[in-house]
């Protein structure tokens, strides 16, 4: 690596060398050319092969060729440089060069640049708290004496509690986090600093948070995201799992799909059954000898566990089975969107006693962070961060783009030049003063009119 | 992760940045000035992209985005100044060009 480093630094401070001292201007157009193309190769080794195509495209390709269009359109090849008058500017070209040279290196000599720390900025973690507790246990939810059937309205209030003093509670706290698939509450993960944390969560019944329920210590490393995933485990006691989610953008054309089991008694399968839809089993028969086809994606997942696959984009009808071959929840036509980051928590909703029991399976989503340097990431800043200022540039450009076509009219400076020249021509006074002045004689007088053909003395009137 | 640290690609875009510069006050001809300037833009643009990569920002690189949007809008003008001056004074030499001297 560091033998290519050199080579291509070599070979770009070379072409710049010798675009500075060739007298034709095309050659030294040449050499600049070879310049780009080294720095846009020492921009892929710096993780950056969007702006490495950007300088291949923009710099090598429009710029160059608008200066070699311009130095071929004006035969401007081998101006001659040294009007001999400025020559000591050479000299003291180089001299400035060498004094900003000291200057520039002495802070990479003394390591001024290896002081500083670079994980001061990327040292971000993620957390979020997801609830699959779906409000069936009165020790947790005092929503279900109020006679609450639905699962929605049960609340957890999580309080995170930080080792480092500096930060207020209040920042750290996220407040009713709500069971079900509510989108817009989980899909956001909380950013804290990495660090060993210890998380609080508590009963919040609408008015206010009773005493933690559970605690557990937290360690999050460096550019982590994690899932605190809330559920009741096979004694009906509150239980947490911590999931270790994969944020990173999927493969090109995938989605990552990750199960988690919550549902305290069943080995949860999911499969693909193509066309078998809407089936409560698995099963062609009553006996169950035989199978449905199906392509098996996960296979005997225990409760409190969790996995994650990744799918081609595309529709799906996705079941999930317990180890009975009983189909627990269908998805049909489950959109497999690329790039999509999902959760789904399988979950057993209370249903009215007797009944049969339902399963839900609530989904969480996640943005993909993408590669860095990726054309995505320039992207995401790009028209998410620096909006304004990108319409700004595009305005600059076009402005640019009015002002090029003004300058470069064939003959603007020629039009401006008659303007001002019949501006000064224009006479204010009649035509018949213009004239008499020219003439000299007095062109309103009887005698003059006299002469003029169809006057009144003329003699061809006769 | 690349093996090279940042100090290198500094020490070269300083190199490109100075022999852009010395361009710039030894070479009198204006395209090749304006050249020279480009050479500049690219170092300048050089360094951002290694800071950004040590800091794990894309932001560095957005900037860079800018630097080169701006520099095809200036490339653009200057040279239709270019082009207009050498029809003016069949010359681009810009020790010639002195009318705004004071």
């Amino acid at each position: 690596m560091e033998w290519l480093f050199l080579a291509v630094s070599f070979v770009a401070v070379l072409a710049a060398a010798m675009m500075l001292t060739r007298q034709n201007a095309v050659h030294s157009a040449l050499f600049l050319i070879v310049n780009f193309g080294c720095v846009a190769f020492l921009y892929l080794m710096l993780d950056a092969p969007f702006l490495a195509m950007v300088q291949v495209t923009v710099y090598t390709g429009a710029i160059m060729v608008l200066f070699l269009f311009v130095i071929m359109l004006l035969g401007a090849e081998t101006t001659t440089d040294t009007s001999g008058r400025m020559r000591w500017l050479g000299l003291a070209g180089s001299v400035v060069a060498i004094v900003l040279l000291l200057i520039f290196a002495f802070p990479i000599a003394s390591d001024m640049l290896a002081d500083e720390s670079p994980e001061a900025l990327s040292s971000r973690a993620r957390l979020r708290v997801i609830n699959a507790i779906p409000g069936g246990d009165a020790e947790v939810f005092t929503v279900m004496e109020m006679g609450f059937a639905m699962p929605l309205a049960g609340t957890v209030s999580a309080n995170v509690a930080l080792d480092a003093l500096d930060e207020t509670m209040a920042d750290s706290r996220m407040d009713g986090i709500v069971y079900g698939d509510s989108r817009e509450a989980v899909r956001g993960y909380t950013e804290f600093e990495a660090g060993d944390y210890t998380v609080l969560v508590g009963v919040d019944d609408g008015n206010y948070v009773s005493g933690p329920i559970f605690t557990k210590d937290l360690i999050l490393p460096a550019e982590s995201a994690f899932s605190l995933v809330v559920f009741e485990n096979d004694e009906d006691l509150v239980d947490v799992a911590l999931l270790e989610d994969d944020i990173s953008a999927p493969a090109v054309g995938m989605m990552r799909l990750t199960l988690f089991n919550a549902v305290t008694d069943r080995q949860v399968s999911l499969v693909d059954v193509g066309q078998y839809t809407a089936r409560r089993s698995l099963c062609e028969d009553a006996s169950c000898n035989s199978l449905i086809p199906h392509r098996t994606l996960i296979d005997q997942l225990p409760a409190g566990e969790h996995t994650s696959l990744e799918l081609d984009e595309g529709t799906y009808n996705l079941a999930f089975v317990d180890q009975d071959q009983n189909v627990l929840r269908t998805l049909a036509d489950y959109q497999a969107d690329r790039g999509l980051i999902e959760m789904r928590v399988l979950v057993r909703e209370p249903g009215v006693p007797g009944s049969q029991a339902s399963y839900r399976a609530a989904v969480y989503h996640a943005f993909g962070v993408p590669a860095f340097g990726s054309p995505e990431s320039v992207g995401q800043v790009l028209f998410i961060e620096y909006v304004l200022p990108v319409m700004l540039v595009g305005m600059l450009l076009l402005v640019a783009l009015i002002g090029v076509i003004v300058l470069a009219r064939p003959d603007a400076l020629a039009q401006a030049e008659r303007r001002r020249i019949n501006r000064r021509r224009r006479v204010n006074r009649p035509l018949v003063s213009v004239i008499s002045q020219q003439t000299g004689s007095d062109v309103l007088s009887g005698d003059y009119l006299a002469k003029l053909p169809g006057g009144p003395d003329d003699g061809s009137a006769e | 992760m690349n093996p090279i640290g940042t100090e290198p690609y500094i020490v070269l875009s300083m190199v490109l940045f100075l022999l852009g510069a010395l361009g710039v006050l030894m070479r009198r001809n204006a395209i090749l000035v304006f050249m020279s300037v480009e050479l500049m833009l690219n170092s300048a643009n050089l360094a951002l992209v290694a800071f950004a990569r040590e800091w794990g920002q894309v932001n560095g690189h957005v900037f860079v985005f800018f630097v080169m949007t701006v520099a095809a809008a200036e490339v653009a003008v200057g040279l239709a100044l270019i082009v207009n001056i050498f029809r003016e004074r069949q010359s681009i030499n810009i020790d010639e060009l002195q009318q705004m001297q004071g």
